[in-house]
């Protein structure tokens, strides 16, 4: 058993070097198209409400495609300046991701709060059930038994 | 009104009155029936099945030759139907609007309404399915009166109408149009069936664990083809769309995955019911969640107030829907109510360490995950009403928000599985986890040596490798122990939906994380390289056929096959479809579409190439999923009552 554990050890250093490590490794360059894709993921397309400006095929989509791709293209502004440059020309409900400040920081908020909440909730109550284990039979449970065990012997 | 439609319409709208009827009836005789504990009105119930079912066939078979025959007095057929669309899409065109996809819905629910009847002929005078079959009833009457009037689809058109757009051009572009609808609606209108039975049990107060036994496998029947359904769904967007993607969070396609999130949770909590009687409230709860969300998403993206590729016209319907929710949630948390003394569980959970706590924390996790699906969706329509302010929330967020609950649920995956119920040690878990623990070791060390990177993915295919051990002992040790049988049973069939769940969320981890996209501008015969692949225009042509003018672009693919990504035009609607081609492999796929502006003469075309991993493993986990629910639904080894529910205790051991 003392072996086991010892294994066990070394496969959860193991795991996490590997983890720490993969986790820290690029996947090399992205190509501008990728660069394109992930901005465009995160805008929506103005008259298709529903779809991002990556998904849709529609005309308003294409133009703020390319004009997202003009940008890249000139590699001038960094991708968080670029989305506000589209923010301020194309209007404010152009953003596909909820900025988190204001009323918009609920759908941020919300989950974690839920999450935490649950997550309590599902502690407590194995505290509960724990403490409600049944105890040691009372007098009158072992009268019962006793009575029950006198029936079956007479 | 009428004498303006032809004979299918008159006889459509026939047809949905008399279901109405019937379903009125037999909802008065099942409920009647079992007040009374009349045996004699009981026997009629199956009757009105009958009935309702035959008038809801009658009404869509008129739908059908309506549109066969392009019967254009009718609205219906106006918008969706043309002479030049092909046979086969015309056939699906019924669906492909929202009168024809209600008259669906009443004819599958129809269906369920008599299977149900026929299941419990036997049975009828036990009055918990005579109060279900009433359920059954009611619901369909309700759709019935909504298909008879505000999403009437037998109304009459404008007259002098000679041909029409046909479907809208993205549904009649793929067979699976064919499928994905009807699949999907036997999942999202099969939860009616459970539902029914816990109305039933709570209203005859029989809250013990034998209905729940009795409709197992209808759950487990229609969350089958929920999942199914949802799968070609993604299929048929990744091979249509030209976005190169299976899911949008798009809100119609949220409001599939809703029903389908608290029915996993239901499917996996009702074990505890049944193995040890707890959770009762839990579990109707999930029931009724699970119906009133599928009432829920169809009023939100059908009654226009949330807009997404699949939402049809704005219509009357909403306030329909809106008032049956209502209905639903006040009756069924009235029944609750009423019946809390009943439904109080006997037993309790010894350790946070035990099977039935793996299934508490599942349903914990799956209720944030419908919770966080629920509030995305709706978010919008929150900030508008309080801030008269648009704004949208799309897949970015629901990535983000869906990656940690998805990592948290393969991590319970792997353990639950080895967990025993009641109670278990850490040297259980030590020991039962040792060889699923070398999987995931493997898994990880393997993806790193393919090249994978990122925390988020090499977690999720360390877990997938974890869960991935866990499953497969699982059915080693069953199949060891009893052979074939081993395969069958819900614990053993449900390994087999895990493997697939696996293999879905590994194939998602790398696709999302790993895929490479360009565009290239491409020259006639001059060889372009892209990710160590090579593409080679060969040709421009365009294709025509009375309903369209299609350009395709002609690709070879690293010298050996020809692609044909294309860009349709349908003259008649004036739209543009892309379609893509794809190259298909085990490991990787090649995703080709042609990009506008098109011009057939040219020598040259711009294209966009993204490749993408290990696609096809997400077809071949919902293939194991499918499987595994057939497998789980077949009867396994029955327990018997008096055997022990757990391992026996493992003396002499440190």
């Amino acid at each position: 058993m003392k072996t086991r554990r010892s294994v066990w050890l070394a496969m959860f250093l193991l795991a996490g070097v590997l983890l720490v490590f993969g986790a820290n490794r690029g996947g090399g360059p992205k190509t501008q198209q990728e660069r394109i894709d992930s901005l465009t993921s995160n805008l929506a397309c103005p008259t298709c409400s529903g779809e991002s400006v990556f998904e849709s095929r529609a005309v308003a989509a294409e133009a703020i495609r390319s004009e997202v791709a003009r940008q890249v293209a000139a590699g001038l502004r960094t991708d968080e300046e670029i989305l506000g440059f589209i923010e301020q020309r194309f209007g404010g409900q152009v953003l596909l991701v909820p900025r988190a400040d204001g009323l918009d920081s609920l759908v941020w908020a919300l989950p974690v709060a839920v999450a935490v909440f649950s997550l309590f909730m599902l502690f407590s109550a194995f505290a509960k059930w724990r403490d409600n284990r049944p105890s040691a039979p009372s007098n009158d449970d072992e009268l019962i038994v006793a009575r029950a065990l006198d029936e079956r012997e007479s | 009104m009428l004498a303006s439609t032809g004979v299918s319409g008159t006889l459509g709208r026939a047809f949905l009155l008399v279901g109405f009827i019937g379903a009125i009836f037999g909802a008065f005789a099942a409920f009647t029936g079992a007040r009374r504990n009349d045996q004699q009105v009981i026997r009629l119930i199956p009757r009105f099945a009958v009935l309702t079912f035959a008038a809801s066939m009658g009404a869509f078979a008129a739908m059908e030759y309506a549109m066969i025959t392009r019967d254009f007095s009718l609205a219906y057929v106006q918008k969706v139907g043309s002479w030049s669309t092909p046979a086969l899409y015309n056939f699906a065109a019924v669906w492909s609007a929202l009168e024809g996809s209600i008259l669906m819905w009443v004819l599958v629910l129809a269906g369920y309404t008599l299977a149900v009847a026929y299941w419990v002929r036997k049975r009828m005078h036990d009055l918990i399915a005579s109060w279900a079959m009433g359920v059954m009833f009611v619901v369909s009457a309700f759709f019935f009166l909504v298909s008879f009037f505000p999403a009437n689809p037998f109304a009459a058109g404008a007259p002098g109408v000679l041909d029409g757009p046909g479907p809208n051009p993205l549904l009649q572009n793929h067979i699976l149009v064919m499928f994905h609808p009807p699949i999907l609606y036997l999942g999202y209108v099969g939860v009616t069936v459970p539902f029914a039975f816990a109305i039933a049990a709570l209203i005859t107060g029989r809250v013990d664990e034998g209905w729940l036994v009795a409709t197992r496998r209808w759950s487990l029947f229609s969350w089958g083809f929920l999942t199914f359904g949802i799968a070609l769904g993604s299929w048929w967007s990744y091979e249509v769309l030209g976005w190169s993607g299976v899911w949008a969070w798009d809100p119609v396609e949220n409001a599939s995955l809703l029903p389908w999130i608290t029915g996993t949770a239901y499917i996996h909590s009702v074990l505890v019911q049944e193995r040890r009687g707890m959770l009762r409230v839990w579990n109707i709860s999930l029931l009724v969640a699970t119906f009133s969300l599928t009432i829920l998403g169809t009023f939100l993206t059908r009654s226009g107030v949330l807009n997404s590729v699949h939402a049809f016209s704005e219509s009357g319907i909403g306030s329909w829907f809106l008032g049956l929710f209502a209905v639903v949630l006040v009756v069924s948390i009235g029944l609750i109510g009423w019946r809390g003394d009943r439904l109080r569980s006997p037993g309790v959970i010894d350790s946070p360490l035990s099977r039935e706590a793996a299934f508490l924390a599942n349903n914990v996790l799956f209720a944030v995950f419908a919770f966080v699906v629920l509030l995305g969706t709706v978010f919008p329509l929150i900030v508008e009403a309080l801030q008269n302010r648009q704004i949208a929330v799309g897949a970015p967020f629901f990535d983000r928000l869906s990656t940690p609950i998805g990592l948290a649920l393969l991590t319970l995956m792997a353990i639950a599985p080895v967990l025993p119920w009641r109670k278990a040690t850490t040297e259980t878990l030590r020991d039962r986890l040792f060889w699923p623990a070398w999987c995931g070791l493997g898994a990880l060390i393997l993806s790193l040596a393919l090249g994978a990177y990122g925390l988020a993915p090499l977690l999720t295919f360390a877990l997938g490798g974890v869960s991935a051990g866990a499953a497969l002992r699982q059915v080693f040790l069953a199949t060891r122990r009893q052979g074939w049988r081993g395969l069958v049973g819900r614990a053993n069939g449900g390994m087999i939906v895990h493997l697939g769940v696996i293999l879905i969320a590994v194939a998602l981890g790398a696709s999302n994380s790993f895929s490479k996209s360009q565009e290239l501008s491409l020259v006639q015969n001059v060889e372009a390289q892209f990710a160590g692949h090579t593409f080679e225009l060969r040709d421009v042509i365009e294709v025509r056929d009375d309903r369209s003018i299609s350009v395709k672009a002609l690709v070879l693919v690293d010298g050996r096959k020809i692609y044909a990504p294309a860009i349709t035009k349908f003259t008649r609607i004036g739209m543009n479809v892309g379609t893509p081609s794809v190259r298909t492999s085990l490991t990787t796929d090649i995703y080709l579409t042609l990009e506008p502006p098109v011009r057939q003469d040219a020598n040259e075309a711009r294209i966009k190439v993204f490749i993408k991993p290990m696609i096809t493993w997400l077809w071949i986990g919902t293939a194991l999923m499918a499987v595994g629910t057939a497998l789980a639904a077949f009867p396994g080894r029955r327990r018997k009552p008096t055997e022990p529910t757990s391992a026996p205790v493992e003396v002499g051991r440190s």
